[in-house]
């Protein structure tokens, strides 16, 4: 009985010590598979659902374009921006406006060949900027009349108004072939003159590109580019189970260490602020509610602008992955430093009491029967934008404004924040956004998304519009903001409150080198993988 | 003096139910401004003594948002599960007297709200109704009184052939004379009955249509904005934020399916004197 119970134990011994070793010979052949395929030209990257283009891969139908700009891979466009978001040269070899700034006279490399061998011409760039201006849902082509080739490698743009920024609009426009453009099967079917082909597209799950060998420029050194769509957890744990080189995440997941992975931020513009009308409130011709009677006082604006703990709200909501916000347009070529402020409570205080808001025994001020109360909006399901709007109404009850947050959805929130403030996201590469917020067409009397109307400002955007010359239109832009006497900073009308810019987040395999990143743009996405084609493998 | 019958046990049990639901309730109610209060200094915090659910990403207490959400919960389904049940009744009385063309027509109605799945039901109503507290409320109450509006049918149904009230028929009674007199307090067991059993269902669904989103906004303190908020925090293993609200929903729907199936036995005569 003895000998069989010990005779047992040892069976199930070894058995247990098999079962271990056999474990432990599959990790170290999985190990060395996975440094096998390490040491190569290939990297798989997590990217959100929303990143997966909806209509495919089709210029004319937000492809690189649209509310998340970054490079279209695929096809290639006149222009880029550099690092530094100014403009180079992709297609074009010069770029060229007429004094009065009505034609933009661009001429084109004669290299360049599609992926079916047909080689490109002005032909193919007039078509592309008509087929776009003709269908394009996403992007304002409005200042575009027609475009036209002169011979094969020149190419005219006959604009409807001047539009000095065209190379910023050039940048995101992905040039398709006339003779193989089907707008139906295009967006699934690419065929591009870019630096990768798109090989295979499993809607809902990934997208394969492979470089392309006929490229025109320099080889791509990342041969295959394997892009998964998955949400967060599902990304933090793809590379927790070392199945991506990089995944997307959040602030949310950068307390949490992968063995193996490196936490990598990289600076946005991908801003966070407020917008806080600046008119009393009224009614407009829609029947919608316009106005707010605290933020009509410019005094309350200016208190707010410089009453609030940007970094506390870095290290609350962000963990410490982000910068704070002065403008929609931080550290780009057309940013104004006037517009930072320091952080100044007891100035705030001061120019409230100033102003005639007196603190109430509750704590709350209040100027001619009017109460310090504001309701801060954003956009529901959004945890980002909420705990930024929670932070907010702490530190602004400090200043004795009381505050109440709402989430609503997008639906209603345009109307809404005609009224009320809201949460908004920016940051695009391109100075037309200070125009979209800050101008009031001469129709309407108003800025689009809030109340908001300053001639001097309109008047410096429209010449820098009109400007023929790239670089003079930005010391225009950085004057829209701030000219010395007037403008949208503090000493301004600071019709609109900037927050934080979000740093975007990733894991990073330890061992690939990512190449240097232009300050990304708003929208958690592609931008990544905007020179994918320069990344490698230590 | 020892007679602890199944009608006393029963009562008490019923009682206790009460009271707990009650109380969360009201402490709720009593909670909710703490439960909206945010503090980023304490964000985070694995279940301590001061904070015995811990709290989230934004440093709220969690208990009290617990406690607020349930109350909310609780309340929403209180005026659904009453809204519910009146449109039952009146719907059920309808089909069973009114004639052949109103039942033909309210049993329509029936069919077709149960054809549609309920949580879509809940959801497009809700849309409709501009989301929020009324666009919830009116997705539940239009959706959940379908099942008790057929029992309280069969129930008319069959009433309508017992003794009496054939003789109140003989003897020239009104028809709402009798509806009102001899049929609804006899209605009034199974009404009640039904009226708690819709609570779990009214919150349950509550809780999910804002879990998914189309119900209240995610300020407010309601479970099933807590727990689709917890879902993103559980893969960085903070587990206090899902387990505890998804443990005191659990308790909560179990309490009023408790409550409902005690009334029961006690106000079925057939099972009132076991």
């Amino acid at each position: 009985m003895q000998t069989k119970r010990i005779f047992s134990l040892m069976l199930a011994a070894a058995m247990a010590a098999g079962l271990l070793a056999g474990c432990g010979g599959q990790d170290t052949s999985a190990q060395a598979t996975a440094e096998q395929t390490e040491a190569k030209d290939s990297v798989v990257i997590a990217m959100g659902p929303t990143s997966e283009p909806e209509a495919g891969f089709d210029p004319a139908y937000g492809w690189g374009a649209g509310e998340h700009v970054h490079e279209p891979l695929i096809q290639s466009t006149l222009t880029v921006t550099n690092t530094d978001l100014t403009i180079g040269y992709d297609l074009a070899t010069s770029c060229e406006a007429s004094e009065d700034g009505l034609t933009w006279t661009v001429t084109i490399r004669d290299d360049v060949k599609f992926t079916d061998g047909e080689p490109l011409t002005a032909e193919d760039v007039a078509f592309t900027y008509n087929t776009v201006k003709a269908s394009s849902s996403v992007n304002d082509f409005t200042m575009l009349d027609y475009a036209e080739a002169v011979d094969d490698t020149t190419v005219v743009f006959h604009m409807a108004h001047a539009f000095s920024i065209w190379p910023y609009t050039m940048a995101i426009v992905g040039i398709v072939p006339e003779h193989a453009y089907d707008s139906a099967t295009y967006g699934s079917n690419p065929i591009g003159s870019g630096r990768y082909i798109l090989k295979q597209w499993d809607r809902g799950q990934q997208v394969i590109l492979e470089a392309n060998p006929d490229y025109y420029g320099e080889q791509p050194k990342m041969k295959q580019v394997t892009i998964l769509f998955m949400e967060e957890d599902a990304a933090f744990l793809a590379a927790q189970a070392g199945q991506v080189d990089v995944a997307y995440t959040s602030a949310t997941y950068s307390d949490q260490t992968i063995g193996g992975y490196t936490l990598t931020a990289y600076d946005s513009v991908d801003n966070r602020g407020i917008n806080l009308p600046a008119a009393e409130p009224s009614v407009n011709a829609d029947g919608v509610a316009t106005g707010n009677a605290v933020t009509a006082d410019i005094a309350v604006r200016r208190a707010i602008n410089i009453g609030i703990d940007r970094q506390e709200m870095i290290d609350n909501v962000l963990n410490g992955y982000g910068t704070p916000a002065y403008s929609v347009c931080d550290q780009l070529p057309w940013y104004n430093p006037a517009s930072e402020v320091e952080y100044d409570p007891e100035a705030a205080t001061q120019i409230l009491d100033e102003a005639g808001w007196v603190m109430g025994s509750d704590g709350v001020r209040e100027k001619d029967g009017v109460r310090a109360e504001l309701n801060l909006l954003y956009s529901n399901g959004d945890s980002v934008r909420q705990a930024l709007a929670a932070d907010l109404a702490n530190q602004l009850g400090e200043l004795g404004i009381q505050c109440t947050i709402e989430g609503v959805g997008w639906d209603t929130a345009y109307d809404r924040a005609q009224s009320t403030p809201l949460v908004w996201g920016w940051g695009a590469h391109t100075p037309m956004e200070l125009y979209n917020i800050y101008y009031s067409p001469e129709d309407a009397g108003t800025a689009g998304y809030s109340p908001y109307s300053n001639d001097t400002v309109d008047q410096y955007m429209d010449e820098a519009l009109a400007c023929s010359d790239l670089e003079q239109s930005y010391e225009l832009w950085q004057k829209a903001q701030w000219d010395g006497t007037t403008g949208v900073t503090q000493d301004g009308d600071i019709p609109w409150v900037w927050l934080v810019n979000v740093s975007h987040l990733y894991w990073v395999r330890d061992g690939l080198q990512v190449a240097e990143q232009k300050i990304h743009p708003h929208g958690h996405g592609w931008s990544i993988v905007n020179n994918v084609d320069q990344w490698s493998w230590a | 003096m020892k007679v602890t019958n199944r009608r006393r046990s029963t009562l008490v049990l019923v009682l206790l139910a009460v009271a707990v639901l009650a109380a969360v309730t009201v402490a709720g109610m009593l909670l909710n401004s703490r439960a909206m209060e945010t503090d980023f200094a304490r964000k985070n915090l694995m279940p301590c003594l001061e904070f015995p659910f811990g709290t989230d990403w934004m440093g709220r207490d969690m208990l009290a948002r617990t406690l607020a959400g349930l109350s909310l919960s609780i309340r929403i389904g209180l005026l659904t599960a009453a809204v519910s049940a009146c449109i039952a009744l009146a719907m059920g009385v309808v089909s069973a007297t009114m004639g052949r063309w109103a039942d033909r027509a309210v049993c329509f109605v029936i069919d077709l709200v149960m054809g549609i799945p309920h949580i879509l039901l809940v959801m497009l109503i809700s849309i409709a109704c501009g989301k929020g507290f009324a666009g919830v409320v009116a997705g539940v109450a239009l959706s959940h009184w379908t099942s008790l509006a057929r029992v309280i049918r069969g129930e008319v149904m069959q009433l309508r052939q017992a003794p009496y009230i054939l003789a109140a028929q003989k003897l020239g009674v009104r028809p709402w004379q009798i509806v009102r007199r001899h049929m609804l307090v006899h209605l009034l067991p199974q009404f009640l009955t039904g009226l708690i059993l819709l609570f779990p269902h009214a919150i349950l669904h509550e809780a999910s249509v804002t879990f998914l989103g189309f119900g209240l906004s995610s300020e407010q303190p309601a479970i099933g904005v807590i727990l689709s908020e917890s879902m993103r925090y559980l893969t960085t293993g903070k587990w206090w934020l899902a387990l505890f609200p998804g443990i005191s929903l659990v308790i909560v729907v179990l309490l009023f399916a408790l409550l409902g199936e005690r009334l029961r036995l006690l106000l079925d005569p057939a099972s009132a004197q076991e």
